[in-house]
This record gives structure tokens, C-alpha cells and sequence, in this order.
């Protein structure tokens, strides 16, 4: 391409890129900096370099949190996967001139706004809630369950908001995979379940991946379920880190959790985004 | 084995699909209940809508929601697709971060956009207001129009411009005559995912709303603190017909483009590939 051609499409990269740049990556940077900060008598954020914040987050009384997040996170990943899986397989290989529609379906109820879908959980799983009244009716549960305010519900919340984020890019794998592939495996090895194995898992493994990041990244950072369907025994650091900017009043130290966040996060992200740049370069072969 | 069973799969299937679906239908059942219980439906009625158009408060948040979408899906869409033309393009030295730069919005965590966002607007010792939410709605929103419209324009190529041009358009001409005819649909679906995005967006929100003006998703959460209310089914409903009006939208208006493909291919990229 010439010269001239360059800098005419080099334009367009200014206006997007530079609001990008001012106004996602300065204030990343700037959580950063504040995260090595403190609050002075006055309850202002002050810029200085300490690790006092970090060395909070550590604290016994902290590190719970943290690891609970990521527990209720892997937990998420694993049941997105598992349920998630077997849908995609379904639409992708039996979905037929259905498969559009069914895919919509699926994109719906992520559409329905987070806090509502929360909500009506909220609803059924009450003490006082649709589910129990409806066990009580059949004379399974008398007294009702415990449902709400456990670390199920919260880890069921944050299935039932991310799930699609898993089946979308496992569905986009196995719809690249050619079928003539699953009979060959069927010609080699037989059994269905070693087809699976051995053809059909390893390549759909760029879609597995992407979907257990695109559930997790969410899953980890999100304050809503735990807050609407758990109890402060199952606060995670989203909880935390809001409680840091809007109770407490400790912009540093919630600075401080979210960098320890993104910092774990970050490995995934860098995966995730070196698949995704694999696939921008290529993408028949991704 | 049992997964590559159809009847198997189709039950399976069909339990997800039910679990994605009951407490969407008991928020849009109960909405039309006539009494207060989230329990038993006593009788179809709309006084819990009646009741939200009633209040002042929660109409001018309604109005602010849709406010915010519509400013957010013009410029997000502006520079999403300007981004997109020029990371696809351009080949300058800057591309290569500008295009993880697009990237990294769509893998961070909402509540660290959040406070990011906080943390910029204090110190630059700007009031939070309904303009702070919108800034923040389209910075989370560029990067979904740019992945849209990116893979829409490396599945047409070039060669038509390049024919254009080669017959005597100028370099602009063929972006005007070629280039936006052809992104047009993904353009138009792209525009329409983010309004959807950001009318449905709670935490960004959250962290850039000021005193004077609360987008609906950010009264809705001081609601359900309170406890369990009908009206928020209302709201719920009223919320899921506008989101969902504008998916639909987009996934159906590149047909009326005269394309054959469906626009869920245009929306995630994989048309074309």
C-alpha cells in the first residue's frame, strides 16, 4: 500500500483510539497508582507509595474472600461447561434448520437485564418463595429449604448469568468443525464416546477455552448474586471492592483488591486475547 | 455413550432451556398479578404498570435509560466503526496496540471499569451527572461495535474499492459508495447490541451516577434492597421489551438489507470466515 493510502486509513484509528486511551487505559493506570495509596484523616484519597493496602488484602481477614471468589468462580466455569456443553453439541449437530431459532432462544434471557433474572431468583428461592411453597404443596419439605442466602444460590445465579457466554463460542467451534471428521473418528475408533474423546473434544478445545474465560473474567469481579441471593458468608471481592468505594470510603485499598484481581485475571486475559488475536489474523484455521 | 444420542441431548437441552426460562416467565406472569403475593396468581391485572407510571421518579429514570442508550449507540457506534475500518486497514506502528487496547474492554470485569471510571471523573474533579454515565456507557460499548463491524469488513475485502477506484473514484469516494453501503447492516447491528447493552448496564452505572438522575437498572437495585416488590416485575417486563426489540432489530434488519445470511452471523463475526 502506499504512503498516502496509509495515513488516509491511519485516520481512523485516532478518534476510537485515543478515547480508548484517555478514558479505559489512564484510569486503569490510575487505579494502579492509587492502589499504592492511603486515606488521610480527612477521608481523602492520597497518592504516596506504600504496600500497606496489599499487604491488607492478604490478611486472614481479607484472604478468604479472595479465595472464595475464585472458588465460586472455578465452580461456575465447571457447571457452565457441563451444562452448557451438551446444548451446543445439540444445536450444532442436531439442531437443523431449528438452530437459529434455538440459538436466539438462548441469547434472550441475556438480554433480560441482569439484576431482574437475579431478582427472580430471589423470588423463587425464598424461604417464602415459589419453589418452596411449591415443595411444601407436594409434601416433600415441610418446613422448606434453606435455598437462599447459600453459597449454591450465589454459584447458580452466576451460572444462570453467564451460561451463554460458554455455549456461544463452544456452538462456534463445533459449527467450524467438519462433520465428515466425527465419521471418520466413528470408521476409527467405534464407539461414539471415543469419537468424542479423541476427535470431537480436541477440536472444539479453542471454544472449551474461550468460553471458560469469557464465564470466569465476569464471574470473579461480579457483586450482584452474592449480594441478592448470598448473606455476608458468601461476600465475594466484588463485594468487597464496592464496599471500599461507596461504605467505607477506602478508594485505595479497593484499588489495592482490584489490582489483585486483574493481576490473577490477567493470565487468563492474556490467553484469551492471544487466541483471539490468532483467530483476527486467521481465521479459517482458529 | 449417551452424549451422541439425540434423544438424550434433546432432554437435556430442553431442561436448560426450561432453567434459562422459568424465572423469566415468573417475572413477566407475576407483573400481571392482581395482588401483592409472588406466590399465587390471583387474577390478571396492570395496576403494578399503572403504579409504575405513576411514579414520577421511576418514569424520568425510564426516560434517563433510554436517554443514555440512544447518545451511547450514535457515538459508540461513530468510533467502533471507525476503529474497525482503520485496525483493518491501516497498517501503522500504532496498530498493533491499538488493537489490544479494543480488546481488553471486552475481557475486564464490569466493576473494574467502574471504578476506573470513578476514580478518572474525581480526580479530573468532574460532578457525577447522567454525561459521567454516559462516557462510561461508551467506553465499555466501542470495542463491541469494532469486533461487530471488523468482521463484517474482512469478509468483503477490498477489491471492490479497489475497483472503484481504479474506474476514477477518489479514495473517500469509495469509503462513501463502497465501503459504508457494504457495513451498513453490520453497522446497524452493532448500534442496536450496544443500545441494548447499555440500557441493560447496572454496574457501570452504579459506579458513575450521580445524585440528580439514576438510570432504571440503578433503581431497580436500591428496590430489591428493600425487598421483594410486584412493581420490579413491571419494570423487568418493561425493560425486557425494549432490550429485546432492540436484539431482534438487529438480528433481523441486515435482512432487510436484502442479505440472505443471518444477521447473528453478522453480529458475532462469523459470517464471511
Amino acid at each position: 500500500m502506499t504512503a498516502r493510502a496509509q495515513s488516509f486509513w491511519a485516520r481512523f484509528l485516532l478518534p476510537g483510539g485515543l478515547w480508548l486511551f484517555l478514558l479505559f487505559a489512564i484510569p486503569l493506570a490510575l487505579v494502579l497508582a492509587l492502589s499504592f495509596g492511603f486515606t488521610d484523616d480527612l477521608g481523602r484519597a492520597v497518592y504516596a507509595f506504600e504496600l500497606d493496602n496489599y499487604a491488607d488484602a492478604f490478611d486472614p481477614l481479607y484472604l478468604p474472600v479472595l479465595l472464595r471468589s475464585v472458588g465460586f468462580a472455578l465452580a461456575t466455569v465447571v457447571l457452565c461447561l457441563a451444562i452448557g456443553y451438551p446444548v451446543a453439541y445439540y444445536i450444532a449437530r442436531y439442531g437443523g434448520s431449528k438452530k437459529h431459532i434455538l440459538i436466539a432462544l438462548l441469547v434472550i434471557p441475556f438480554f433480560v437485564n441482569y439484576l431482574v433474572r437475579t431478582y427472580a431468583w430471589v423470588a423463587l428461592l425464598a424461604d417464602e418463595g415459589l419453589v418452596n411453597s411449591a415443595l411444601g404443596s407436594l409434601n416433600i419439605s415441610e418446613t422448606g429449604l434453606q435455598l437462599i442466602n447459600t453459597p449454591y444460590a450465589v454459584i447458580g445465579g452466576l451460572v444462570y448469568g453467564y451460561l451463554v457466554f460458554m455455549i456461544l463460542p463452544i456452538y462456534a467451534s463445533l459449527e467450524r468443525m467438519d462433520p465428515a471428521l466425527i465419521e471418520a473418528g466413528k470408521d476409527l475408533f467405534g464407539r461414539p464416546f471415543q469419537t468424542f474423546i479423541h476427535v470431537t473434544l480436541p477440536q472444539t478445545k479453542q471454544g472449551i477455552l474461550a468460553g471458560c474465560v469469557l464465564v470466569f473474567l465476569p464471574a470473579v469481579g461480579d457483586f450482584v448474586s452474592a449480594q441478592l441471593l448470598g448473606g455476608p458468608d458468601t461476600y465475594m471481592v466484588g463485594n468487597l471492592i464496592q464496599d471500599q468505594f461507596f461504605t467505607a470510603n477506602n478508594w485505595p485499598f479497593g484499588s489495592a483488591l482490584t489490582v489483585v484481581m486483574m493481576i490473577f485475571l490477567s493470565f487468563w486475559m492474556v490467553g484469551y486475547l492471544r487466541s483471539a488475536a490468532r483467530e483476527a489474523r486467521d481465521p479459517v484455521a482458529a | 455413550m449417551a452424549f451422541d444420542r439425540p434423544r438424550f441431548l434433546r432432554v437435556y437441552s430442553f431442561l436448560v432451556y426450561a432453567f434459562l426460562f422459568i424465572p423469566i416467565i415468573v417475572v413477566v406472569l407475576f407483573s400481571f398479578n392482581s395482588e401483592k403475593s409472588l406466590q399465587v396468581f390471583d387474577g390478571f391485572s396492570l395496576r403494578w404498570y399503572e403504579e409504575f407510571f405513576r411514579d414520577d421518579t421511576l418514569r424520568e429514570s425510564l426516560f434517563v435509560s433510554l436517554e443514555i442508550a440512544l447518545i451511547t449507540m450514535v457515538v459508540a457506534t461513530l468510533l467502533g466503526t471507525a476503529l474497525a475500518i482503520g485496525l483493518v486497514r491501516a497498517r501503522t506502528r500504532w496498530s498493533p496496540a491499538a488493537n489490544v487496547l479494543m480488546l481488553i474492554p471486552l475481557v475486564t470485569p464490569e466493576i473494574v471499569a467502574g471504578i476506573s471510571a470513578l476514580i478518572i471523573f474525581s480526580q479530573l474533579g468532574i460532578q457525577l451527572s447522567f454525561w459521567t454515565i454516559v462516557i462510561a456507557h461508551i467506553t465499555f460499548s466501542i470495542s463491541y461495535v469494532t469486533i461487530v463491524v471488523r468482521g463484517r469488513l474482512t469478509a468483503m475485502g477490498d477489491e471492490v474499492e479497489q475497483a472503484a477506484m481504479d474506474l476514477g473514484a477518489t479514495r473517500f469516494g469509495a469509503v462513501r459508495l463502497v465501503l459504508f453501503p457494504g457495513l451498513w447492516p453490520a453497522i446497524v447491528a452493532a448500534g442496536l447490541l450496544v443500545f441494548a447493552l447499555s440500557f441493560d448496564d447496572f454496574v457501570i452505572s452504579f459506579f458513575t451516577t450521580g445524585e440528580d438522575v439514576q438510570p432504571l437498572p440503578v433503581r431497580i437495585w436500591s428496590a430489591i434492597r428493600f425487598g421483594v416488590s410486584p412493581t420490579i416485575n413491571a419494570i423487568g417486563t418493561l425493560m425486557m421489551v425494549v432490550s429485546i426489540t432492540a436484539v431482534v432489530a438487529a438480528v433481523l434488519i441486515p435482512r432487510f438489507f436484502g442479505r440472505k445470511e443471518s444477521g447473528i452471523k453478522v453480529l458475532t463475526g462469523q459470517e464471511g470466515g
